[in-house]
C-alpha cells in the first residue's frame, strides 16, 4: 500500500515537472493547478485542506510559470499529501457519491442508513501538527476568537448551511473562553468601537486581542462565500475547544463544564459557567490530592456528582462571597502585578445592570476586574432593590426611580475605568449626559504625536491616584480647563515639550535675523558693498531655507539608492504623521472656535 | 512470571517442578544478592561450580523404591522408604533453618543445590541441567541441538505416484455456496435492519482532550518549512471609537472630498459619533471584514519581512564634517551683469584676474573678477557657444566658438612684447597650414579682419557644402597652449582613431599626452604619442554631457543628462568608482579645481553642487568624496538653469554662468 502510494507520487511528480529543471524555483514551487494534480483532489477539497493545514501560497523569487499564477511550495504540497486527512476527504467524497446514488434510486432506507454512518474526521492531530506547543496555539488565537464570536452572533440559516448546532457551539465556546479569562482576571483592555467591542487579554504572556460584535441583528451580505468561512470556523472551533480544555485543566476544572440547566435555559450561560468554575475550583482546593494518585475512578465520579450538587446548592444571591472565599484560598497562586491590579479594580463594587444595557459584555468584563454584578431578570444573583449595590449601569435618557445609595452611570464608565485602571469620577458619565470621548487603549499617544484632551485628564487622575492625592473636586469639564495648569506644573508630556522647543527655536531664528539686519544696516553706511540691497534681501529670505536644505541634502547624495529610498520613505511617513496631527489640531481649533462663538452668541441673546 | 511458566510445564515430572521452584528461588536470591550481575557472569560461576563438583548422580539410580506414592505417608516415619534390597532408608538429620540459611549465605554455589525430598538428599545441579531448565522455562526444546523448524519432508508425496491417497471425485458442495449459510445470512441481515441486533457502537471518544501534554515536546515544525504566523490585524485607534473625540470626526466638506479621491486612497472607515450605547447599530461590514481576513489567511502569499526600526540619521554615510573641509565656495559674492541672453560659456584667465564669457546674444565679454567690471566686448553677431582662454599666461588668447567656426581672439592683455608675439602668431597662422595636409581639407584657417583674429572653419567631410549645421560642441586647449581640440557634431574633426558614436566632450590629460573623448555612453582614453586607444571607460549613463579631469590626471568625472555624476578612478577599474545622483535635471558642466580638492557640477535645475574630492597619493586609499554645498541663486530661463561653471585657478571660488544672463561668483 505504502509502496504503491510512493510510486504513484513519483509518477505524479514526474508528470507535473516533466522535462523541467530538477532544481531551483521551477522545482521548488508549483502552481495551484499543479498542486491539485499532485494531490488528486478537487479544488474545493484542496482549499479545505489548505485551510485546515494552514498552507498558504508562497512568493517565489522567480515566477517560472508567469506572474498571474499562485505558487505553492512543493514541501507544503507534500505536507498536505502525507496527511491522513487527504485520504479521509477522498473517502468522504466516495461515500457521498454512494448516498447520492441511493437517493437517486429512491432507496431512502439505504440512504438513511448510509447517512447515519457517514465517515467523519477529527482535527486534533492537525492542530497538534500546526501548533506543536500550547504557546504557539495561543499566539494565533486572535482570528479564531474573532470568528467564533462573530458566528455566535449570526442567525442560523439553512440556505447558507449555517446550522443551529454550530451557532450554539460557537456561543458555548465563547462563554467558556470568557469565563476562563474572567475567572483568572486575565483581561487587560477593552475598547468599544463601531465595529464591535475589542478585548485584549494576556494569557501565558501572549497578548490575545479579539473583536466581539455588538449584540445586534447582524447584516448578512451576499458577496461572501460562506463555505470558506465555515471551513475556517470548523478548524477554529476545534482549536478553541482544545485550547479551552487546556486552560480549564490548568486551573483544575473539568472540561467540558456541566452547567446548571436552569441558568442555561435563562440564557445566562456565562454566569452559570462562572459559578461552575467557582464551585469546581473550590472543590479542588478543599480536597487537595490527599487521596493520592491511586484513588479509584468510582470515587472520582462520585466527587463529580457531588460537585454538581454543590453547584446547585450554591447560595443563589451571593456569588461574591464565594468568590472571595476562593480568592483567599487561591492567593498562593503566583500572580503578577498587573493581574493583582486588575483583580482589585472593582473590588468593593456591587454593580447592577439595567434592562437596556448590553448584558453579555458587562457580565464578562466586571467580574474580570473583581466586581460583583447582577442584572434584571430571572436567575440573577441579587435584585435591583439590594441596598448594597454601589453602582447601577443605565443606558437611557432619564432614570425614573432613583436609589440614593448608589450611583447611576452609563456603561462607558466601566470600560473607561478598565482602560485607565482607576475608578474614574462618575459625574461626566451620569444618566442623560453626553459622556466624555471613549479613547482607544491600543494607541500610544506619545508615538502618535497627538494626545486627546481626555487622555490628558485621565493621565492626571492616574498620577493623582498613584501619589494618593485626592483629585481636585472639580471634575469633568472643569477638569479639562484645569489640565493646562496641571501640565504647567509638571505633567508636561513629550509632544508638548517638543512643540515648545520648536517655538523657541523659531523665536531664536527671528531674533537672529533681526540682529543681522541691524548689523547690515550699520555696515551699509560705512563700507562699500557691491551687493545691491535687493540681492541682500533675497539672500536674507532664502537663508534659512538654504540652510535647512543644505543640512540634509549633501549627505543624502552619498547614500546608495536603496538607502536613499528607505530614507525617503521614512521621511514621508513622518511627514504623513505630522500632517495627520496637524489636521487633528486644526479641527480641534475649529471646534473650539465654533463653541466659543456659540457661547458668545448665546450670551448676546441673553443680554 | 514464574507462576505462568510453571503452569506451562505441567507435565514435567514432580522432581523437575520442584527443582525448578528451587532454581527460581535460587535465582531470585541470587538476583537479590547482586542485582547488577548479568547472566554471563552467572553462567561462568556455574561453570566453575561444575568443575569443582564430583557428583555422579547421573549413574546412580534412585535409591528409594516406594514408587509414586504421596510422601506425606512417610512424614511421621523415621525412614523415607526402602532401598532396592528392601532395607529401610532412614531420614537424615534435619538442618535447622538458621544453619541452612548460613550455608546458603556462605556458599555462593548454594543456589544450585536443591533438596530431593524423595531420596532425602541434596543434589547439586550441573551446568547442563541448569541450561536445560532455562530452556524449558523459555518454552524451548530442552536440547539446543533440536531444530523445531526443520524443513518439512513430505513423505507421502512423490512425483510419479501411481496411487493417490484418495481417488474420490470432488464433491459438488465444494463448488456451490451453501444454501443454509445464505439463509442464515439473510436472517441476520433482516435482524440488523430491523434493529434486533445491535452492533457495538463505536466508542464515543471525548471530543476534546489534553492535546498539549507537558509542553516540553520538541518542535516538530523544524522538519517542515519555517512557519510564518499570520500578521495580526491592526489595532483600532481613537477614531474607531463609538464615541470618539470631536476632532477625529471629519467635517462634511472633508467627507465630500473623499468622493473625489481615488477608490484606493479613500479612507475605509469614516469615524462617527454615537451618543449612547443603545444607539450603536450592528456593523454592516462585520461579515465581509471577517471573510476578507479569511481570504487573506489562505490566499495571500506570506513573506517574512524584516521590520526596520532605524533612525533615519543612521542611514546617512559617515562623512567628515564640512567644517573641516573648508574652504569651499558657499555664498554668492558677486554678480556680473551685462549680457542680454543666456551665458553659454565662461572661462577664467590662467592668472585668475579676468574671466571671459560667451553668450547667446552674440557677444564675448571679458570681466574683471574682483570688481565685476566689463572690460571688453566683442559683438560677433551669432550665439557664442564656447569660450576658452589659452592656458599659457604669456599667450593671452581666447578661443570662442560661433556656430561651426572657432575664433581665436586677441584679448590685448599682457605687456607689449607679449602682445606683439600674439599678433604675430595670429597673423602667421593664416595661409600656411599648421597641421598636416589632410587636416586642412576639412579645417581651414582664415584670417578674420574684423576682430583681428583667426577663424577656424569646419567643413563637412562628405559633400562640398560648407557646414553651417554642425556646431562646435567643445573646445579644449592643450596645457601648453600649443594645440586646440575642437569637437563638432558633424564629424568634422579628425581623429586618428575610430570613434563609436558621436563625440560629446573632450579633454586633455593635464600632464601626459593623453586625450579623453566622451561619446554618449563611454569615455575613450587615447595616447596621442602612440596614437592608440588606452582605455575605454563605461559610464553606464544614458547620455554624457561633460567630462573633467583631476589635475593629477588619474581621476575623471563625468556628468550626464540624467543628473548623475560619475567619478572614475582610472587605476581602479573602467567602471565608475562612485555614481552620485546629485541633480534632478541635466548636468551641464562639471569642473575640477586646479589646486584645491574640490569639484563642482552645475545643472539645469539652477543649482551647482560643490564636492570635496580628495585623491590620495597612496594607491590603496580610495578617493574621498564629500558633498559640501548646493549653490542656489540662478533662476530658470527657457527651461535652462546654470549653463557653465568654472573654478578660479588659485582661489576656492566658483563662477557660474546662468541662462538668466548673469554670471555669479561664489566665494568661501
Amino acid at each position: 500500500m505504502v509502496k504503491r502510494r510512493v510510486f504513484r507520487l513519483r509518477v505524479l511528480l514526474e508528470t507535473v515537472t516533466m522535462g523541467k529543471k530538477k532544481e531551483g524555483n521551477a522545482a521548488r514551487y508549483v502552481t495551484r493547478s499543479q498542486a491539485i494534480k499532485i494531490l488528486q483532489v478537487s479544488l474545493s477539497d484542496f482549499r479545505k485542506l489548505c485551510i485546515h493545514k494552514g498552507v498558504f501560497p508562497r512568493e517565489p523569487k522567480k515566477k517560472v510559470k508567469g506572474n498571474h499564477h499562485t505558487y505553492y511550495h512543493l514541501k507544503d504540497v507534500m505536507y498536505i499529501l502525507h496527511d491522513p486527512l487527504l485520504e479521509k476527504f477522498r473517502e468522504i467524497r466516495a461515500y457521498q457519491r454512494k448516498i447520492k446514488k441511493a437517493k437517486a434510486k429512491k432507496n431512502d432506507e439505504l440512504a438513511k442508513l448510509l447517512l447515519s454512518r457517514a465517515p467523519s474526521y477529527r482535527l486534533d492531530l492537525v492542530i497538534r501538527d500546526r501548533y506543536p506547543t500550547f504557546i504557539d496555539a495561543l499566539r494565533d488565537l486572535d482570528d479564531p476568537l474573532t470568528m467564533v464570536h462573530l458566528f455566535a452572533m449570526l442567525p442560523a440559516i439553512d440556505r447558507l448551511k449555517i446550522e443551529v448546532k454550530r451557532i450554539h457551539n460557537c456561543r458555548r465556546l465563547c462563554h467558556e473562553w470568557q469565563a476562563y479569562i474572567s475567572r483568572t482576571h486575565k483581561l487587560r483592555k477593552v475598547f468599544v468601537a463601531v465595529k464591535g467591542i475589542y478585548y485584549q487579554a494576556e494569557v501565558d504572556g501572549q497578548k490575545i486581542t479579539w473583536l466581539a460584535p455588538h449584540a445586534r441583528q447582524q447584516v448578512l451580505t451576499d458577496d461572501v462565500d460562506f463555505n470558506v468561512m465555515l471551513t475556517f470556523l470548523e478548524f477554529y472551533e476545534a482549536l478553541l475547544g482544545f485550547v479551552n480544555f487546556q486552560l480549564y485543566h490548568s486551573i483544575n476544572v473539568k472540561y467540558p463544564p456541566i452547567l446548571d440547566p436552569r441558568l442555561e435555559a435563562l440564557a445566562a450561560d456565562l454566569y452559570a459557567l462562572s459559578r461552575y468554575l467557582d464551585a469546581n475550583h473550590r472543590a479542588a482546593i478543599q480536597e487537595p490530592q490527599v487521596a493520592g494518585s491511586s484513588r479509584p475512578e468510582q470515587e472520582q465520579e462520585e466527587s463529580d456528582l457531588r460537585l454538581a450538587q454543590l453547584q446547585h446548592q450554591l447560595p443563589a444571591n451571593e456569588p461574591g462571597a464565594l468568590m472571595h472565599l476562593v480568592q483567599d484560598a487561591s492567593s498562593e497562586i503566583e500572580e503578577d502585578e498587573t493581574t493583582r491590579n486588575c483583580k482589585n479594580l472593582f473590588q468593593n463594587k456591587k454593580i447592577f445592570l439595567s434592562r437596556e444595557v448590553p448584558r453579555e459584555s458587562l457580565l464578562f468584563v466586571i467580574p474580570a476586574f473583581g466586581g460583583i454584578v447582577s442584572w434584571e431578570g430571572d436567575g440573577a444573583p441579587f435584585a435591583e432593590s439590594d441596598d448594597s449595590i454601589t453602582h447601577q449601569i443605565v443606558d437611557r435618557p432619564t432614570q425614573g426611580h432613583v436609589y440614593l445609595s448608589r450611583e447611576y452611570v452609563q456603561p462607558q464608565w466601566v470600560y473607561d475605568c478598565i482602560n485607565a485602571r482607576i475608578i474614574l469620577p462618575t459625574e461626566p458619565y451620569m444618566v442623560g449626559r453626553d459622556p466624555p470621548p471613549h479613547l482607544s487603549p491600543f494607541v500610544d499617544d506619545e508615538a502618535e504625536g497627538y494626545v486627546p484632551d481626555y487622555a490628558k485628564t485621565i493621565r492626571q487622575l492616574q498620577a493623582a491616584a498613584k501619589s494618593d492625592i485626592q483629585p481636585l473636586p472639580g471634575t469633568g469639564n472643569d477638569e479639562l480647563d484645569n489640565s493646562q495648569n496641571m501640565l504647567a506644573e509638571g505633567f508636561i508630556n513629550r509632544t508638548e515639550a517638543m512643540e515648545a522647543a520648536e517655538k523657541k527655536q523659531e523665536m531664536m531664528l527671528l531674533e537672529k535675523q533681526y540682529h543681522n539686519e541691524l548689523k547690515m544696516e550699520l555696515q551699509g553706511v560705512s563700507s562699500i558693498n557691491k551687493l545691491n540691497s535687493e540681492d541682500t534681501k533675497s539672500k536674507e529670505q532664502s537663508l534659512p531655507d538654504v540652510e535647512e536644505q543644505s543640512a540634509e541634502d549633501p549627505s543624502r547624495l552619498m547614500m546608495s539608492r536603496k538607502k536613499r529610498g528607505l530614507y525617503k520613505a521614512i521621511e514621508m511617513g513622518k511627514q504623513q504623521k505630522k500632517e495627520r496631527v496637524k489636521k487633528l489640531k486644526e479641527r480641534k481649533r475649529n471646534i473650539e472656535a465654533a463653541q466659543k462663538s456659540e457661547k458668545k452668541h448665546k450670551k448676546a441673546q441673553v443680554s | 512470571m514464574s507462576h505462568q511458566e510453571s503452569q506451562k510445564l505441567d507435565n514435567v515430572n514432580p522432581l523437575e517442578t520442584r527443582v525448578e521452584d528451587v532454581i527460581e528461588r535460587g535465582d531470585n536470591d541470587f538476583l537479590d544478592d547482586n542485582h547488577d550481575q548479568d547472566e554471563h557472569s552467572e553462567s561462568s560461576q556455574s561453570h566453575q561450580a561444575v568443575d569443582e563438583s564430583d557428583s555422579s548422580e547421573d549413574e546412580v539410580a534412585p535409591r528409594n523404591t516406594i514408587g509414586d506414592v504421596p510422601l506425606e505417608w512417610y512424614k511421621d516415619e523415621k525412614h523415607i522408604g526402602y532401598d532396592i534390597a528392601g532395607r529401610k532408608i532412614t531420614k537424615k538429620e534435619r538442618q535447622d533453618k538458621l544453619d541452612s540459611f548460613l550455608a546458603s549465605a556462605d556458599d555462593s554455589k548454594n543456589w544450585r543445590k536443591i533438596y530431593d525430598e524423595y531420596n532425602d538428599e541434596e543434589v547439586e545441579l550441573t551446568k547442563e541441567e541448569i541450561k536445560h531448565i532455562r530452556r524449558l522455562l523459555k518454552g524451548k526444546a530442552p536440547h539446543a541441538e533440536f531444530d523445531p523448524y526443520a524443513p518439512y519432508v513430505d513423505w507421502f508425496k512423490w512425483d510419479d505416484a501411481k496411487h493417490p491417497l484418495s481417488n474420490a471425485p470432488e464433491p459438488k458442495r465444494r463448488f456451490i455456496p451453501s444454501k443454509w449459510e445464505s439463509k442464515k445470512v439473510v436472517e441476520y441481515v433482516r435482524a440488523i435492519r430491523k434493529g434486533l441486533i445491535k452492533f457495538d457502537q463505536p466508542k464515543e471518544e471525548p471530543r476534546f482532550y489534553r492535546l498539549w501534554g507537558d509542553d516540553s515536546s520538541s518542535a516538530d515544525r523544524t522538519k517542515h518549512l519555517a512557519y510564518i504566523p499570520p500578521p495580526k490585524p491592526k489595532l483600532p485607534g481613537h477614531e474607531e471609537s463609538y464615541n470618539p473625540s470631536l476632532e477625529y470626526i471629519p467635517t462634511q466638506e472633508e467627507i465630500n472630498s473623499y468622493q473625489l479621491m481615488y477608490e484606493e486612497d479613500r479612507p475605509k472607515f469614516i469615524p462617527k459619533k454615537f451618543t449612547s450605547f443603545r444607539s450603536i447599530p450592528a456593523y454592516e461590514n462585520a461579515i465581509k471584514d471577517s471573510f476578507e481576513r479569511c481570504l487573506d489567511l489562505y490566499l495571500c502569499p506570506r513573506v517574512r519581512k524584516k521590520r526596520i526600526n532605524i533612525d533615519p540619521e543612521s542611514l546617512k554615510p559617515k562623512l567628515p564634517s564640512r567644517k573641516d573641509l573648508r574652504p569651499y565656495p558657499s555664498t554668492c559674492y558677486l554678480e556680473y551683469r551685462g549680457h542680454e541672453g543666456a551665458v553659454l560659456s565662461i572661462s577664467v584667465e590662467p592668472s585668475g584676474q579676468w574671466i571671459a564669457s560667451g553668450s547667446k546674444d552674440g557677444t564675448v565679454r571679458i570681466w574683471e573678477v574682483e570688481t565685476g567690471r566689463c572690460l571688453r566686448v566683442w559683438e560677433i553677431g551669432e550665439a557664442v557657444q564656447l569660450v576658452a582662454w589659452n592656458p599659457l599666461p604669456e599667450l593671452p588668447v581666447l578661443a570662442a566658438s560661433v556656430g561651426a567656426d572657432v575664433l581665436i581672439l586677441n584679448t590685448g592683455f599682457g605687456n607689449e612684447e607679449e602682445q606683439k608675439r600674439v599678433k604675430e602668431l595670429l597673423h602667421i597662422g593664416t595661409p600656411t597650414s599648421d597641421d598636416s595636409d589632410d587636416m586642412s581639407s576639412f579645417l581651414s584657417w582664415i584670417q578674420d579682419e574684423k576682430y583681428d583674429c583667426i577663424r577656424l572653419r569646419h567643413y563637412r567631410v562628405l559633400g562640398s557644402v560648407p557646414s553651417s549645421l554642425g556646431t562646435v560642441s567643445s573646445i579644449e586647449w592643450h596645457r601648453k597652449g600649443d594645440y586646440l581640440s575642437t569637437l563638432s557634431k558633424r564629424l568634422t574633426q579628425r581623429f586618428p582613431f575610430k570613434l563609436h558614436g558621436l563625440p560629446v566632450s573632450s579633454v586633455f590629460h593635464p600632464t601626459r599626452s593623453i586625450f579623453f573623448v566622451a561619446t554618449k555612453k563611454n569615455v575613450r582614453v587615447y595616447d596621442l604619442l602612440k596614437q592608440k586607444l588606452i582605455k575605454k571607460l563605461e559610464t553606464q549613463l544614458r547620455e554624457v554631457s561633460s567630462i573633467a579631469v583631476h589635475p593629477a590626471g588619474d581621476n575623471l568625472i563625468v556628468g550626464s543628462k540624467e543628473g548623475k555624476l560619475c567619478w572614475f578612478d582610472m587605476d581602479l577599474s573602467s567602471k565608475p568608482y562612485k555614481t552620485l545622483k546629485c541633480h534632478p535635471k541635466d548636468i551641464t558642466k562639471v569642473a575640477f579645481h586646479r589646486s584645491y580638492p574640490l569639484f563642482a557640477s552645475c545643472s539645469d535645475d539652477c543649482t551647482a553642487c560643490i564636492f570635496h574630492g580628495m585623491v590620495y597619493a597612496d594607491l590603496n586609499q580610495n578617493p574621498l568624496i564629500v558633498p559640501l554645498e548646493i549653490l542656489r541663486g540662478h533662476t530658470s530661463y527657457d527651461g535652462r538653469g546654470v549653463m557653465d561653471c568654472k573654478f578660479h585657478p588659485r582661489q576656492p571660488w566658483l563662477f557660474t554662468a546662468g541662462a538668466d544672463s548673469s554670471i555669479k561668483l561664489y566665494c568661501h
